[in-house]
């Protein structure tokens, strides 16, 4: 009798010392950093058969390891109603809006939900939620800058046509961050896309390259493209453009936002939310750039190219 | 060879006769047999660079292919084959003996016991054949212990970056190493630039980058504190299997002589290469190690 209860004892210690065991080795994933370890998301898209939404979509769906559902807005039952419904019932952590429509429909019927926003044109133009992040689509014009300097480093003046009205504190920051490259940023105001011709030509005889925004005025129709990319090739200047869309009217450098990098950066701030509220600003800019040159221009313009600079190119047109 | 093949399935399954002029068989059947009919396609004798780089975050690999395969096929039938994913260039590299392989120092250490490669050219730039990475952080950052749980920006692997930061802090807290999260970014620039802009608390880059950064945009770079450096590393090699060293040799001489032509360099540079060169015996010792 007394054997078994020593017995008794010696197991119930073994179970304690084991257990107090497992308790230390446990401890330092128990004091880890929680980074959004569970939590659904929502990843609603746009348009799902738009190559770049369904990009920023499949890198979100790799980089999160947070559980995902998926509605598209591409598909004809996907109405505010059913969208709607399916939050309430599904009641997901965060929402994933992927593209403008996307944001404006989650803002509509859930914008007290946390929203994360990406692939959208100019943020700055939506009513925000107080649980509204996101990443912005465009490249600060610093980042822009620096690029233009790796590449070109004799290029030392830019030009810039603008409107007044959609663009003047871009110029204005423009201005400023050019000093911090040496690159002297002159630009050119203009109220009507009719004035393009005029104040492109004064802006062709001052600087070394121009640089083309999404300015509405500037870009107002497929004229007024066709006039700057003609203009700027009759007097041997590149133009620098934002888009790869402008590969086909002759850009020297097209260098636009990195979209399984935004993607992934949507994933960070989803998991952020999950986990501890985001430290940083609401909306960060995309952290990376995609970089297509084309050197059928720049020879023909007799451009110098840093060359070490052809390892962060993604295409090159020749 | 098709029609054998079609055969010899009729023969294994005989009720699949009559679904053989259904569309969805037709489909099938081609999706399954096209891609041997396109690789007897390919000249017997071509042989081919495998590429893949854990190193880098490069994603520019259809410009990367175009260029070296216009390149390489002024020489003969040469092709040029980037990877994006490691398990398939690694079963390229055991079933390939018509290749060489383009591989990071890195890679070809963690291969050299499970794979016979024999290492005969390293990548130089700016006259090296070395590297150093660095870990920038803001410059608010003054000591390891503030590093817990931040995001580090790499152009490398998650599983590259990890394991060359833990060489680098000399495994001090691997608490604080585990706790860092890796932000996945396409360039080495892109990484310096995140830190300036707040995406990032830290980048992890090469020395070399590093130095064009501080050239480029000394302001932000001011804005950086380096706070480890790694040992030096060899830049990319080019290893061979060990028992193809009679079929491979032109295509290893054509890659050697490209840093001495202005258009083989232009592709090498791609690379962040300005050419390649024979292995010395020092850079086999250090790449044996």
């Amino acid at each position: 009798m007394t054997r078994n209860r020593y017995n008794l004892e010696v197991s119930i210690d073994r179970v304690r010392g084991y257990a107090c065991g497992l308790l230390i080795a446990l401890a330092p994933l128990l004091t880890m950093p929680v980074y959004g370890e569970g939590g659904t998301v929502l990843i609603l898209s746009s348009d799902t058969t738009v190559e770049k939404y369904l990009t920023a979509q499949t890198s979100f769906k790799k980089a999160t390891t947070a559980s995902t559902y998926e509605i598209d807005l591409g598909k004809k039952w996907a109405d505010d109603s059913r969208v709607a419904r399916s939050i309430i019932t599904k009641d997901p952590d965060v929402i994933y809006c992927i593209g403008s429509k996307a944001y404006l429909l989650a803002h509509k019927v859930a914008k007290d939900k946390n929203i994360v926003l990406s692939s959208a044109i100019n943020w700055q133009r939506f009513p925000l939620g107080k649980n509204t992040f996101g990443v912005a689509n465009e490249l600060p014009s610093e980042m822009q800058l620096t690029m233009f300097r790796y590449f070109f480093p004799k290029i030392n003046t830019i030009g810039v046509l603008y409107s007044k009205k959609y663009n003047k504190e871009w110029m204005d920051l423009a201005v400023h961050d050019g000093k911090e490259v040496d690159i002297e940023v002159t630009g050119r105001s203009i109220k009507h896309p009719k004035d393009v011709e005029d104040d492109l030509l004064l802006l062709l005889s001052e600087v070394d390259a121009i640089w083309l925004t999404s300015d509405p005025v500037v870009l107002a129709n497929k004229n007024t493209i066709e006039t700057i990319f003609q203009l700027a090739d009759k007097h041997n200047k590149p133009v620098f453009a934002y888009d790869p869309a402008f590969a086909g009217y002759g850009a020297t450098m097209m260098l636009s936002a990195d979209i399984p990098t935004i993607g992934r950066q949507a994933a960070g701030l989803a998991e952020e939310i999950i986990g501890v509220r985001p430290a940083g600003g609401r909306f960060q800019s995309p952290a990376g750039s995609e970089i297509i040159v084309n050197l059928k221009k720049i020879d023909e313009y007799g451009i110098e190219l840093n060359r070490d600079a052809l390892d962060s190119v993604n295409s090159i047109i020749d | 060879m098709t029609i054998l093949r079609h055969n010899s399935l009729f023969a294994l399954c005989p009720k699949l006769v009559l679904y053989r002029h259904h569309p969805l068989f037709v489909f099938v059947s081609l999706s399954l047999f096209l891609p041997f009919v396109l690789s007897g396609a390919q000249p017997a004798t071509s042989t081919t660079i495998y590429f893949y780089s854990p190193e880098t975050n490069i994603n520019n690999f259809s410009s990367l292919k175009a260029e070296f395969d216009i390149y390489l096929s002024q020489f003969g039938a040469y092709r040029f084959q980037p990877f994006s994913e490691r398990l398939t260039f690694e079963t390229f590299i055991a079933k390939s003996d018509r290749a060489v392989f383009l591989l990071s120092t890195w890679h070809y250490q963690n291969l050299k016991r499970r794979l016979s490669m024999e290492p005969v050219l390293v990548g130089v730039s700016r006259n090296q054949s070395t590297q150093r990475r660095v870990l920038s952080v803001q410059k608010s950052f003054t000591d390891i212990g503030f590093l817990k749980g931040i995001k580090i920006a790499s152009s490398g692997s998650a599983e590259f970056t990890t394991t060359i930061l833990k060489h680098m802090l000399h495994d001090r807290d691997s608490a604080v190493i585990a706790s860092m999260k890796i932000f996945s970014v396409p360039k080495d620039i892109d990484a310096l630039l995140a830190v300036g802009f707040g995406m990032s608390t830290a980048a992890f880059t090469t020395q070399n980058s590093l130095e064009k950064f501080e050239n480029i945009n000394p302001k932000q770079f001011n804005t950086l504190r380096q706070i480890a450096v790694s040992s030096e590393t060899l830049f990319p090699i080019v290893a061979r299997q060990m028992d193809s060293a009679d079929q491979v040799q032109d295509i290893l001489d054509i890659m050697e002589k490209m840093g001495d032509d202005p258009e083989g360099e232009k592709r090498l540079k791609m690379l962040g290469l300005d050419s390649l060169k024979k292995l010395s015996n020092d850079e086999l010792e250090m790449l044996n190690k």
